[in-house]
């Protein structure tokens, strides 16, 4: 289900090149880097999977810790567009940057109130607008 | 100013000098008496001029101590402003998100696009959301972890629909939902009298068991891009080289080659039987013709040892053409 681990030796890249009918970008599996990339962000909207990542200690990798920095862009115009579950994610997002919390998300009580507290306010937001 | 009076004093000393020596010798001058006037005159003249001179160096002083304050006053504004410049400068980058802004321009078109998109993640179905009573859900966690996993405590927290995302957790739906389902139950078939039993509701809320989830459920990684590419890692394939459409193109190429092949192959085998069958023809119209020509030969030379000997010298005549007639048959065959 996750990707492999990455060696600390991965180079910083660029964020992926928009979607485009004509353009020839490498494909891994038959998917770009984009569409990787923007499933992998948003499927970090689920406490579930940021738990199941924890338990893999993929979360204490420092590679992957960058990789999370990283993925920051999607934060930013204009690749912010492209994101479908906006609230869950790029909370999740920002609260991985935070050292705390990637120990943290390995309790299943939290993972547990995060998906709790989200649905939560998702449904109380629009009672009350 | 000093020597100027200076000077009208000693000018009335000298006067006075000369007036008192002129007394002592009792020769009173009349006009050392004027001259001591004179000079006296002249020295309150000089006194006054000195109070005039004093009074305009107080009032100098007075301008010059306003000027300071002035000085003082000036530099203080100036410092001022200064620093509000500084200030002003320093909150400038603030002024930049407009232009920010413009770099990624989008139209009500977009916006709304987008809206419409997220709209089925960010906000629940009003079906969904009616009734649903959020308080109970962060008691019972430890229940729901035990009992239904994750999946089935959203269900439960979405309460009103009385099921599970059938996505996710339809094989385990959570015991607490059946719970809740059946205590609402008396309440609402006493609202109306028209209103449906509460087990045919399902059938017409359209919105029943609808899905919400703030993000991609498990299901929806599972069955993503990235588990494809977990996928083929563990079957040993690098990713980085493996394209499925490409693959499937592959495939299919390599399908109709073969079906090409297939073809190709079952025409050549036609066309061998078919050559091995006229060819047998051929041979058996041979063999025909050769038997025919036997037994013509056979009639002749039967024919022939009957006639007379001197007669045989015309037998090879007319075999010739029998031979000639026998080659041409021949040609026609190889020509079809």
């Amino acid at each position: 289900m996750a990707s492999e681990p990455m060696s600390v030796g991965s180079s910083a890249q660029d964020p992926p090149p928009l979607p485009d009918a004509t353009s020839q970008e490498p494909k891994y599996g038959g998917h770009t880097r984009f569409e990787l990339e923007l499933e992998f962000v948003q499927a970090l909207g689920n406490p579930e999977y940021v738990n199941y990542l924890a338990s893999r200690k993929f979360l204490q990798n420092p590679a992957f810790v960058a990789y999370l920095d990283y993925l920051q862009y999607w934060t930013r115009p204009p690749y912010l567009q492209y994101i479908t579950y906006p609230t869950s994610c790029l909370k999740m997002l920002e609260l991985l940057q935070v050292e705390r919390f990637r120990k943290d998300i390995l309790s299943p009580n939290l993972t547990h109130a995060l998906v709790t507290e989200g649905m939560k306010a998702a449904v109380e937001w629009h009672r009350e607008g | 100013m000093d020597k100027k009076l200076d000077a009208s004093f000693e000018r009335v000393e000298k006067a006075l000098a000369v007036l008192i020596d002129s007394m002592s010798k009792y020769t009173p001058s009349e006009k050392a008496a004027n001259g001591v006037v004179k000079a006296q005159r002249e020295l309150f003249l000089g006194l006054e001029e000195l109070e005039i001179h004093q009074r305009n160096v107080a009032r100098i002083r007075q301008l010059e101590q306003e000027t300071e304050a002035l000085d003082a006053q000036t530099k203080q504004t100036i410092s001022a402003l200064w620093e509000m410049r500084k200030e002003l400068v320093a909150v400038a980058p603030t002024k930049f998100t407009p232009t920010k802004e413009e770099k990624y321009p989008f139209t009500t078109q977009q916006l709304l696009d987008y809206a419409r998109r997220i709209s089925r993640n960010t906000l629940p179905p009003p079906g969904v959301t009616n009734g649903v009573d959020l308080s109970p859900a962060a008691p019972t966690t430890p229940d729901d972890q035990s009992a239904g996993g994750p999946n089935g405590s959203f269900a439960n927290s979405i309460g009103g629909g009385g099921g599970s995302d059938p996505g996710t957790a339809a094989s385990t739906p959570a015991p607490g939902v059946q719970d809740s389902f059946v205590s609402q139950a008396p309440s609402q078939s006493l609202t109306g009298a028209t209103e449906l039993p509460v087990h045919l509701k399902p059938a017409v809320n359209p919105l029943e068991n609808a899905p919400f989830f703030t993000f991609p459920t498990i299901d929806r990684i599972r069955s993503g891009a990235l588990a494809q590419y977990q996928d083929l890692v563990n079957r040993g394939i690098d990713p980085k080289i493996y394209d499925p459409e490409e693959e499937e193109r592959r495939l299919k190429q390599e399908e109709q080659e073969r079906k090409e092949a297939e073809e190709r192959a079952r025409q050549e085998m036609e066309e061998q039987e078919r050559r091995m069958r006229e060819e047998r023809e051929r041979m058996a119209r041979e063999r025909e013709l050769a038997r025919q020509q036997q037994q013509q030969e056979g009639g002749i030379d039967r024919r022939g040892s009957v006639l007379a000997p001197g007669q045989g010298g015309g037998q090879p005549g007319r075999s010739a053409p029998k031979q000639f007639t026998f080659l041409d048959e021949d040609d026609d065959d190889d020509e079809d």
